[in-house]
């Protein structure tokens, strides 16, 4: 058989193509190396800078460490603004007299709250002199802000919101939904 | 549509630096908010409730710097490269320095970095945890398809980046050139 130019040239392509592939293999397992270096030598200076958190999570007392903290920003972020226990917060509820605001997404809030609760979700916050559920209250009215967990800050944010407005008897329940829930206290569904 | 396509090939070496300084930046930006913020970051990672808790400070520490690193030899790679093409009119300047090299290593672990944070977010959706993601430029976000669809666009346009460098690996360049004469001319 004979081979003309158009053959030599497909072998060529064919060739190039093989080689090319190649090319990209050894590339990507240098480069793979290369990025094992990087990862170990960022590790190394992440390990070192934040070695209490390490330590402290390699002892099991990661908990504890974070309880801490957060404690700490959050009296230093939101000075002034009452926080409630969950037992606390199951009398106010029965009380009656509190009103209750869920500081969860909309989603969220539909699909299981506390009996009672009126939903202000983060969307809502940028002008929280509008909504209907705002606007009429007294001063005075004594408002407690869930939100879905303790590690959630948006209850604190909405309470240190209203406070600035004028609201002086805010409180926000640290434990959250999650909390409330975990405790079998009654919960209601929809909007 | 043909016009289109030919226009591609044009637009490659803007939208190449552009794209990849963008990301770069991107992924800086939001590890330095995580590195300033380690505390929040380990809770975020503890409420996915996937790691055992005595490697949720090890992951805490390490993918912060990982990924200001990695966005910052992105930058840098890129910018050594424009600089070189700036400064010497080569078209190749960039590649056979440091600055390639640190763009692939760079792109490779940002691959894998997002592979990681697609699998616990789909991970998350699946089990129905309603959590703040703690991921991206926005870390109030909640972990939903939005963070998904976000990281799989970033993951196809990282992938594209590594691609691209990596068919302009000197080497590569230098084998091709022997084989098919005139190939890798411009």
């Amino acid at each position: 058989m004979v081979r003309t130019s158009r053959d030599l040239f497909e072998g060529r392509k064919i060739k190039a193509l093989w080689v090319d592939t190649m090319n990209h293999i050894i590339s990507w397992k240098r480069d793979l190396f290369w990025s094992a270096c990087l990862l170990m030598f960022v590790s190394v200076i992440g390990v070192a800078k934040n070695w209490h958190l390490v330590s402290s999570s390699f002892r099991g007392d990661l908990d504890t460490l974070l309880e801490k903290h957060r404690t700490e920003r959050r009296q230093s972020e939101y000075k002034g603004i009452k926080t409630v226990t969950l037992d606390e917060a199951h009398a106010l509820w029965q009380a009656g007299q509190t009103l209750i605001i869920d500081a969860r997404h909309v989603q969220d809030y539909q699909e299981l709250h506390v009996p009672g609760a009126v939903n202000l979700p983060p969307e809502s916050w940028a002008n929280l002199t509008d909504p209907p559920k705002i606007a009429g209250l007294s001063r005075q009215r004594q408002i407690l802000i869930y939100c879905s967990q303790e590690s959630c800050d948006d209850s604190l944010k909405l309470a240190s919101k209203l406070f600035n407005l004028g609201f002086t008897q805010v409180m926000a329940f640290s434990g959250g939904f999650r909390a409330w829930d975990e405790a079998g206290y009654p919960v209601d569904t929809g909007s | 549509m043909k016009r289109a396509i030919r226009l591609i090939p044009a637009l490659e070496w803007p939208l190449r630096p552009v794209l990849g300084i963008g990301l770069g930046l991107a992924f800086f930006y939001a590890g330095v908010q995580k590195y300033l913020a380690p505390y929040e970051f380990a809770e975020a990672i503890l409420a996915y409730q996937l790691l055992p808790k005595v490697l949720v400070g090890l992951t805490a520490a390490i993918f912060p710097p990982l990924e200001m690193a990695v966005g910052g030899l992105l930058v840098l790679g890129y910018l050594a490269e424009a600089w070189g093409r700036l400064a010497r009119s080569r078209r190749t300047f960039g590649e056979s320095l440091p600055g390639g090299m640190s763009r692939r290593t760079s792109l490779l672990l940002i691959i894998l970095q997002l592979g990681v944070f697609i699998l616990v977010l789909v991970i998350t959706m699946a089990r129905g945890l309603k959590i703040d993601c703690g991921c991206g430029l926005f870390m109030d976000r909640q972990v939903g398809f939005g963070a998904i669809v976000e990281d799989l666009f970033l993951l196809g346009l990282t992938a594209w980046l590594y691609w691209m460098e990596s068919k302009d690996v000197p080497e590569s360049k230098a084998v091709l050139e022997s084989v098919i004469p005139g190939r890798m001319k411009p």
